[in-house]
């Protein structure tokens, strides 16, 4: 299974590094994004690609003792030798697994690219800045790596799970592309992208939270000379900011025209905001403000009040004693007596509980803005305005569960889902408009019966040119199975006659030229050059499909002496396609011409 | 389902019932065939409500002269409401059944907050302020004024109610709050006088315990409720507590200066009237000396609260003459307000009984120990008299006027204790007269000798034998009812040591200990990695929570246990805890998972539930023991000693202990519901504290699981959850822990469900 994914990543990767693509001499470099063929990607004329930004160019770049120049592109890192305008060497971002540099102060300054394969590509900058230029080519490579990292896996992923899941695909993955007869590529092309459509909604929802100890892992190591050093990924960078918008608000602020991005988080590990155990002492600091935004964030989600009237502590109470009134047990604190240590741990907790509400805040946001969007919605219709009738709903559906036994109860049915509609009256009346004239009046209706009626009372029966009851009974014998007219029907004979294995091969046969004509069809109408390269390819898949898989599977049928012709029916396909490619054919090159 | 309870055609709303609340219906009948008192434990989650009303509904319908009034006393607001729509499905299910409509009429009664309507009163945020704008607005003589004067605001929903609303009875059904509400909106009528008018011909009244326990309400509310009531008080394992806050007073230096203000405001007041119209002073000194209630006289709305002192020892005579004219008792609410700051510019604490303190009274300022015991119903005529329309502002005098009843009406129960400062703060001066009831019995005692059925029931009761102690009544039935469970859906746990071996424990020499912190650390992280969902964690008190965090947090515990699951903390703050605890379902709801840390006696563990997954464990760090050093305790165990013969001791050991046991209780709602619940402090292992325990825990508190370290209750934990993660079918409850009506109608099943009461 595994196998087989990683085949088809090395054919793209082979066909990919063997191609050499013409670069026109302007800066925008153009070529084709999409190959559907290596060998056709390198005739396409420049001018009908779709362009590719060139990020970096870096001159003098020896490969293999040539010298060249080294293109970092949007989608893939190129380098093609001096005076030639082709690339001997490209890889996809997505193909490489990491880059290698050789180590400061060696005289060979030199950058790797180790590709998913193990292969490696080795340059080797000869400029009088060499240094400079690596790291330049190395710092965007950073950049750009782990971007294509997850695509690449996020694909190869989905591939892997829709070849599990459904086991015809992977037998079609198996007929068609482990055999040769198309690409992998070509098989996943518009598979994918089908496939994009079915889960994109899933997708979005499950975006991945924060982890709530996100901060325990910024361990500060001691450098050995009473300094503190804090190691920050962009993972955890990206954490603190959606966790924490006030924060990414200043960073917005002040990075980097007032601070560098390495004091930014120096004084962010200082800070008071960090450490919220700490009492505030100085005013000065720059995440004092972030504090009090955060205090009055959480004063006003205090203010909002909570939902569900069940965990409302407040209005628990149904009547609190007066003031006075009652004994007052154990030592109250009141505020005035709380000693440093004391609202110190009250920050504390006020502080875990702010944050882990932030944090399942980051993880909800997106869902927040759908559901406000869907409250509003329902609020235009229904009397939003006064509370008292907005809250009932709510409060009813948690006291009916809190008072539900679902044990006591007999299952009453399955839980059904309602019905949502987002257009009812398309629902009730179906996508046709229905034009009034063919309805059927009632009046009609009624005439028309008592038409049919009436005939019916009329009705005699013409017994003179009934049949003889000696033919009808040799008709009904006839009729019968295993009469005369009821032999060499094939239809309930061919699963008997044809032993299962076949059965089962001419069905993959039939999944196999299924999926061959349904790409084939797709390209009509052909209006675009990569379909016209599509559809002339497709013919010559069709070809071949017919070559290697059904004309051995004729031939065993023959063999095995069947007298019945199975494969009529997908050769009568192949045909129209064939056919149908042909007269587009001739109208082109008459057009042509 | 209907059943055959002794006899006694019973409407059951489900299809299928547990073995325990057939068997509790069967007591519970005998209780009320016998006319008597009843106290019940039943585990929480095993469907105690809808037993009870279920039974009690059928035993009205089948009895109607016998039982007239079913009246229901629940703890909190949302638990009133669940009360009510529990009853809902009963009696929708009896009219199904019977096909007759059903002439029951059920209402939940709330305070104005709850249940006004007037667009800008309920607007408020506070009941208080709310009483006290209804009040303006309502008052008989504000009313009697607007004829003079037309354009003071009104209540129209009031006007409305009072001018109609009494004629037509409340057509029968069940009315929840949001009911009452919306019945009031569509008639333009207030739902609050409504349902206090209405609770009087109902057949079920749903409110909560001070309604009928404190005097200062009961009196308006209930006074006039049937005696052939059945009185149930649902939750009742805090009982005692809500009697004695009901009969208890607190003074500090504040409420004497509010006070002062009253009275100054009292006297100009005097004053301007009798400028302007002495008449009406005179006529109210008339009525005093003819010695008339007011109760010919005052209107519902007048009354904001009423004497605190029981209704039988209301004096029924004239007040005194000292105290007759207005004047006279302004002067003599000076004397005693002086008499009282004098009393608290004490320098040491000092503890003494109604009779000295009455006999100080006398010797400092002359004041005798009758005008005292009037001091109540006499500011409440001058109020009135007086016309204020803002009653609220006049709490503080209130409250003076209610300590000087109460301490002259009892001279036993009722403890003075002075202190000069608190005990963590000794250099603060913030002296507190504490009046402390120490005699729960007092404030029930009518409720017993008035209704013919009390019963008293809870998940957690235990020991059964010593409600009926402290609360001094016989009861008639006193049972105790286990859970039958097709499988243990409950792991009780008692962590004793740490995997160091150290003693874990919450006691007062070692709870600062260094090890034992790191250790309750480490049990949280541990279960925090094995345990799905939500988490709920008790500590002891706020305060012990709170060096616990701090100190775990140092540590960098708190960061380990976030790697696992979020973290949230109740505070002293309400509406920050309403929000952490919203987060907290949410982030169970979501599937991240989270851990409550939370205080026994604190809001959380007295009214929230965590059923399925929003508590799969709940941790009690140590025993929840009361504060001990509180004088105000220590003089109540004192008593309880010398009056019911409780010792000090197990009378805390109680008290920790249905705290403890109402905290981890929380998690277990329904046999389809599962929770661990670990008892971390070696305590716990002791026959003494576990004897205290309720049955259906510690059935299940083997002798193995007595004293674990961490990694064995880890163990433990692991084996239960994953065996209580396989699916859980209908069929395997079915004829065990879940009966059908032919099931239960089996010789051989009624034989064992007799086993399931355990009569004490």
């Amino acid at each position: 299974m595994i196998s087989y994914i990683t085949r088809d990543i090395v054919h793209k990767r082979d066909h990919r590094c063997n191609s050499a693509i013409t670069v026109s001499p302007t800066m925008d470099l153009r070529c084709a994004t999409v190959l559907p063929h290596p060998i056709q990607a390198a005739l396409t004329p420049v001018g009908m690609a779709s362009s590719e930004e060139v990020l970096l160019v870096v001159k003098r770049v020896r490969q293999k003792k040539q010298d060249g120049t080294l293109y970092l592109m949007a989608e893939r890192v190129a380098w093609g030798p001096e005076g030639k305008d082709r690339f001997s060497v490209s890889h996809p971002y997505s193909d490489i697994r990491c880059q290698k540099i050789s180590p400061d102060g060696k005289a060979k300054v030199q950058l790797q690219l180790v590709l998913h394969t193990g292969d490696s590509t080795t340059f080797h900058f000869a400029s009088e800045g060499a240094q400079r230029d690596r790291d330049a080519a190395k710092d965007l490579l950073q950049q750009l790596l782990p971007r294509f990292k997850r695509r690449a896996n996020k694909e190869l992923e989905e591939k892997n799970r829709m070849l599990q899941e459904d086991p015809v695909l992977f037998q079609l993955y198996k007929d068609l592309v482990v055999s040769q007869v198309i690409s992998a590529e070509e098989f996943w092309a518009n598979r994918l992208s089908l496939n994009a459509a079915d889960h994109a909604p899933s997708n979005s929802k499950q975006e991945v939270g924060i982890s709530a100890a996100f901060l325990a892992d910024v361990r500060p190591q001691t450098d050995g000379c009473n300094g503190l050093r804090y190691n920050l990924t962009s993972d955890l960078i990206e954490s603190i900011f959606r966790t924490y918008p006030a924060v990414k608000q200043k960073y917005a602020e002040n990075v980097p025209h007032n601070l560098t991005e390495k004091d930014f988080w120096t004084r962010f590990f200082q800070s008071h905001y960090f450490h919220r155990d700490r009492i505030s002492t100085g005013s000065q600091d720059l995440f004092s403000e972030c504090a009090k935004q955060d205090e009055r964030g959480l004063k006003s989600l205090v203010v909002q009040g909570v939902k569900n009237p069940l965990v409302d502590l407040q209005s628990m109470e149904d009547k609190t004693l007066d003031e006075g009134y009652g004994v007052s047990s154990g030592p109250s604190t009141s505020q005035g007596s709380r000693s440093v240590k004391e609202s110190s741990n009250a920050a504390i907790i006020k502080r875990f509980n702010h944050h882990s509400a932030m944090v399942l805040a980051a993880g909800l946001r997106r869902h927040d803005v759908l559901n406000d969007q869907a409250s509003e919605t329902s609020s235009t219709d229904g009397n939003s305005r006064d509370s008292d009738f907005f809250q009932p709903p709510v409060k009813k559906v948690k006291l009916q569960e809190a008072i539900d036994y679902e044990d006591l109860q007999r299952d009453n049915g399955k839980k059904t889902v309602a019905l949502k509609l987002k257009k009812s009256d398309r629902y009730s009346h179906g996508p046709i408009p229905v034009q009034s004239q063919q309805y059927a009046t009632s009046q009609d209706i009624i005439n028309s019966l008592n038409c049919i009626r009436h005939e019916m009372a009329a009705y005699k029966p013409s017994l003179t040119q009934v049949l003889s009851s000696s033919t009808a009974s040799t008709a009904i014998a006839a009729l019968s199975p295993g009469g005369v007219l009821m032999q060499g029907g094939t239809q309930q004979a061919i699963n008997q006659l044809v032993p299962g294995e076949l059965q089962a091969e001419l069905k993959h046969l039939y999944t196999a030229a299924g999926e061959l004509l349904r790409h084939f069809w797709t390209c009509f109408p052909v209006n675009t050059p990569f379909l016209e390269d599509k559809v002339v390819k497709m013919r010559s898949n069709l070809e071949r499909f017919q070559g290697t898989k059904l004309r051995p599977f004729q031939d065993k049928v023959h063999r095995q002496y069947f007298s019945t012709n199975l494969t009529a029916h997908l050769e009568e396909m192949l045909q129209t396609a064939y056919n149908k490619f042909h007269g587009w054919q001739t109208r082109r090159m008459m057009r042509k011409t | 389902m209907k059943l055959n309870i002794d006899g006694l055609l019973v409407h059951f709303p489900y299809d299928y019932i547990y073995p325990e609340q057939y068997s509790y219906m069967l007591e519970l009948k005998r209780t009320l065939d016998a006319k008597g008192h009843g106290v019940l434990e039943m585990p929480s989650g095993t469907g105690k409500t809808i037993s009870l009303l279920s039974l009690i509904v059928a035993y009205q319908r089948a009895y109607p002269l016998e039982v007239t009034k079913l009246i229901y006393c629940s703890r909190t607001v949302p638990e009133i409401e669940k009360v009510v729509e529990e009853l809902r499905k009963l009696l929708e299910f009896i009219v199904k059944e019977t096909g007759e409509q059903s002439s029951f009429l059920a209402l939940a009664l709330s305070s104005r907050k709850n249940l006004c309507v007037h667009p800008e009163v309920s607007s408020l945020r506070f009941g208080k302020e709310v009483d006290g704008k209804c009040h303006s607005l309502t008052a008989s003589y504000i009313r009697a004024q607007r004829h003079t004067n037309p354009s003071m605001s009104s209540c129209r929903f009031y006007e409305e109610f009072d001018a109609v609303g009494r004629q037509v009875p409340l057509p029968a059904g069940v009315y929840n709050l949001d009911d009452l509400k919306a019945f009031g909106r569509r008639k333009g009528w207030c739902p609050y006088y409504l349902a206090r008018y209405s609770i009087l011909h109902a057949n079920i009244v749903v409110y909560s315990y001070h309604y009928l326990l404190d005097p200062k309400i009961a009196d308006l509310v209930s006074k006039e409720l049937a005696k052939k009531s059945v009185v149930v008080f649902d939750e009742a394992h805090n009982i005692d507590n809500v009697c004695i806050d009901s009969m208890s007073v607190n003074i500090t230096r504040r409420t004497l200066d509010r006070t002062q203000a009253n009275v100054e405001t009292l006297q100009n007041t005097i004053q301007k009237i009798k400028e302007t119209d002495a008449a009406r002073l005179k006529e109210e000194y008339r009525r005093l000396v003819e010695g008339l209630k007011e109760a010919n006289v005052a209107r519902e709305t007048d009354v904001y609260l009423s004497n605190p002192v029981l209704p039988d020892e209301i004096l029924q005579e004239a007040v005194p003459g000292s105290i007759r004219t207005a004047e006279h008792f302004v002067g003599f609410l000076k004397r005693f307000l002086e008499y009282l700051k004098a009393r608290l510019r004490v320098q040491h604490m000092v503890q003494e009984s109604p009779p000295q303190f009455l006999k100080d009274v006398f010797d400092k300022v002359c004041i005798d120990r009758k005008p005292l015991r009037f001091c109540a119903e006499r500011l409440r005529s001058l109020l009135r008299t007086l016309e204020i329309a803002d009653i609220a502002d006049f709490s503080a005098v209130t409250l003076i006027s209610h300590f000087a009843t109460l301490v002259s009406t009892y001279s036993k129960g009722f403890t003075i204790i002075i202190e000069p400062f608190e005990d963590r703060t000794p250099t603060i001066a913030n002296p507190v007269l504490h009046f402390s009831c120490m005699d729960s019995s007092i404030a029930i005692k009518p409720v017993f000798e008035r209704f013919q059925s009390v019963i008293i029931t809870s998940g957690t009761l235990s020991p059964l034998d010593i409600y009926p102690r402290i609360l001094d009544f016989r009861p008639v039935t006193v049972a105790s009812f286990t859970m039958t469970l097709a499988r243990t859906c409950l792991c009780p746990l008692i962590v004793g040591r740490g995997n160091d071996q150290v003693a874990i424990s919450s006691k007062f020499e070692t709870r600062e200990d260094f090890a034992v912190i790191r250790n309750y650390g480490n049990l949280l992280l541990e279960l925090s990695g094995v345990v799905p969902d939500g988490i709920v964690a008790f500590f002891t008190s706020y305060q012990y929570m709170e060096n616990i965090v701090a100190s775990w947090y140092e540590q960098g515990i708190l960061e380990n246990v976030q790697r696992n699951k979020l973290i949230f903390i109740e505070t002293q703050d309400a509406a920050e805890t309403s929000m952490a605890l919203e987060k907290y379902q949410e982030a169970c709801e979501n599937g991240r998972g989270a851990i409550l840390l939370s205080v026994a006696r604190g809001k959380v563990s007295e009214g929230i539930d965590f059923v399925h997954h929003f508590g799969r464990a709940v941790i009690m760090f140590g025993v929840p023991y009361v504060y001990t050093q509180s004088r105000i305790l220590k003089a109540r165990l004192e008593y309880l000693r010398d009056q019911f013969q409780i010792r000090e001791n197990d009378f805390l050991t109680f008290d920790a202990m249905r705290h403890a046991a109402q905290c981890v209780g929380r998690v277990i709602r329904g046999k389809t519901d599962y929770g661990l619940m670990v008892f971390a402090d070696k305590r716990y292992a002791r026959a003494d504290k576990r004897g205290k325990l309720p049955r259906w825990i510690q059935e299940h508190l083997s002798d193995s699981s007595l004293n674990l370290t961490i990694d064995e209750a880890l163990q433990l934990a692991r084996h239960f959850l994953r065996d209580m993660a396989q699916p859980f079918r209908r069929e395997d409850q079915l004829g065990l822990s879940l009966l059908t009506l032919d099931q239960l109608q089996s010789e051989e099943m009624l034989k064992r469900i007799a086993q399931i009461a355990h009569q004490v």
